[in-house]
């Protein structure tokens, strides 16, 4: 069984910006290592120098570009018209520092 | 065109009978919305190849129609201000768009219990499941009431569900179809599917939705999918039955199902030989990293500023209410895999695991590649076993992602695939699938086709 504590799950939370309650920490910690686990079998897959890690195309299948330019969004109605409030061309969203009841 | 509201009127009947019934597809719905499509279709004598068809949309594809919720708390009522290049398609082709249909909550899962809007039952029997994590599309089109309904695919979440309900599925290579207006979940295996009653339906609903896209960098520069008229047999065709995709513990009446296609496939002329693809045990683990990798990075825009749910924090500054939000916002298997794709990334682990599972990736790639330079398609059963019980796997993940393991390798290798019933096992529905080269799906279908024509999708093999 691949060794992960519950502090290092709540690390790993905090990183990824969730809260996650005490007895659910402790379920997530028992499956999260039975994950690791089981996907620990890829440590017999080799990674030497020279091996492709990426997957593969086809010859005749480059990976296509988008021209780097910007254009207008592609929406099907004015922001304006969906927006809750809209000011110079810009939508208003509430301020972070004023977090409203939920 | 009055047939195009008699359409809509008995789809409109179809979709409340199953919803009544408690199957549990549907999440958004409206009659006007529905019957104001048709009307518009019948008054524009729109002459496209899906007029008139209803179609069902997975709720993790932008609808302009309804919200699109991705069946999470986190983006409850959210409403996108422009829908998917592929649901454009459909509704220029004349298709109606009826309703958005369950999930997974963001696409992950086998079996739609997973969503904020409760689980999708099996439409014939309500204490199993109906595959995921497309089961809302797929429930609706085996129950009949719709024609056709999208889906997506980022490890057979078309596919396994389909062969669950007993209906085809098809995963177009990636490339195909625009994924644009498909809510990104792992964005180098998403592609959008089709489920659909006939193969024949299925196969024009792909043709009409393909095609390059100017609004998708990952669209590949190919037309619109051209479909020839199905052979009359399999003369010529060469298949290949990889040895590891029946396993000792197949389901003996999966395994008899498919051996009986087998079977049928020879007598229709085609040259059918076992062939190895040695990395196969290595999908899942592998796609259990990449994808929760790909997932951890592409959810990070949940964070109660720019969508739906906003929490209240205790700390009151913004990293804690990102915090709250995101924790109280997503359920059980979103977190988790959030938490599994964060740590493979993490410092000190990338090496352990991210970077063994693209090799991974590269390795079955690279075994389809071998074997398709002496075989033209694959034959194998879709699942490994039959619709399981609801609430079987929901307290063992690795149970669960297993469920995939037929299906998760064509998606880590880009490749299209199409599952059709070909019997049942203990009264329920079994699927094969037909995988093929990467934009070889005309063949694929083809071969599906005849197939579809020669075996009995009710005869009981378990």
């Amino acid at each position: 069984m691949t060794g992960v504590s519950r502090d290092e799950i709540e690390r790993i939370a905090r990183l990824a910006a969730l809260d996650v309650d005490s007895e659910a920490l402790s379920v997530l910690t028992e499956q999260i290592a039975e994950i690791l686990d089981y996907v620990s079998q890829l440590e017999m897959v080799d990674t030497g120098v020279g091996l492709a890690d990426s997957v593969w195309l086809g010859e005749d299948q480059p990976q296509p570009l988008r021209a780097d330019e910007t254009r207008s969004l592609d929406a099907a109605a004015n922001p304006a018209s969906f927006a809750p409030e809209f000011e110079d061309n810009l939508i208003v969203v509430p301020m972070l520092g004023a977090i409203e009841d939920v | 065109m009055n047939g195009v509201l008699d359409r809509a009127r008995t789809a409109m009947v179809g979709i409340e009978q199953v919803e009544a019934r408690g199957v549990n597809a549907v999440i958004s719905y409206d009659r006007d919305t529905l019957l104001e499509q048709a009307r518009r279709v019948a008054r524009d004598r729109v002459d496209g190849p899906l007029a008139g068809l209803v179609f069902g949309i997975k709720d993790n594809i932008c609808t302009l129609e309804y919200p699109t919720t991705c069946a999470s708390r986190i983006l409850e009522g959210y409403r996108s201000p422009y829908e998917a290049t592929a649901v454009t398609r459909i509704k220029q082709a004349g298709g109606l768009i009826a309703c958005k249909t369950n999930l997974d909550e963001f696409a992950m899962g086998s079996s739609t219990e997973l969503s904020a809007y409760g689980r999708t039952k099996h439409p014939e029997d309500p204490d199993r499941v109906a595959g995921g994590s497309s089961g809302g599309s797929v429930a609706l089109v085996a129950a009949g009431a719709v024609d056709a309904a999208l889906g997506s695919e980022t490890g057979g979440s078309v596919r396994q569900p389909a062969a669950f309900c007993g209906v085809v599925g098809i995963k177009p290579s990636y490339g195909r179809v625009s994924r644009y207006g498909l809510v990104a979940f792992a964005s180098s295996l998403d592609q959008i599917g089709v489920t659909a009653r006939s193969v024949e339906l299925a196969a024009r609903v792909v043709s009409a939705i393909s095609g390059r896209d100017r609004n998708d960098a990952t669209s590949a520069d190919r037309d619109q999918l051209a479909l020839g008229p199905p052979p009359g047999d399999l003369s010529g065709v060469t298949i290949g039955i990889p040895v590891e995709y029946f396993p000792h513990d197949l389901d003996n009446g999966v395994r008899a199902a498919c051996d009986h296609a087998i079977g049928s496939l020879r007598e229709s002329g085609a040259t059918v030989r076992q062939v190895s693809l040695p990395h196969t045990a290595l999908a899942i683990p592998a796609y259990y990293i990449i994808a929760p990798a790909e997932a951890s990075s592409n959810l990070a825009r949940y964070d109660g500023v720019r969508y739906g749910l906003r929490m209240t924090s205790q700390g009151g500054d913004v990293a804690s209410m990102y915090r709250a939000t995101r924790g109280a916002g997503f359920g059980t298997e979103v977190r988790r895999r959030i938490i599994v794709g964060t740590y493979v990334l993490s410092s000190g682990y990338y090496e352990a695991y991210y970077r063994k599972a693209l090799r991974a990736r590269w390795l079955i790639t690279d075994d389809f590649r071998r074997v398709f330079s002496e075989v033209d398609l694959l034959f194998a059963p879709t699942t490994p076993t039959p619709a399981f019980k609801a609430g079987e796997k929901l307290d063992d993940p690795v149970a669960m992602y297993l469920c995939d393991v037929f299906v998760a390798p064509t998606n880590l290798a880009w490749l299209p695939a199409i599952t059709i019933p070909v019997g049942r096992s203990r009264g329920l529905p079994v699927g094969a699938q037909f995988i093929a080269p990467r934009f070889e799906e005309g063949e694929m279908i083809a071969a599906a086709a005849v197939l579809a024509g020669l075996v009995d999708a009710q005869e009981e093999f378990g």
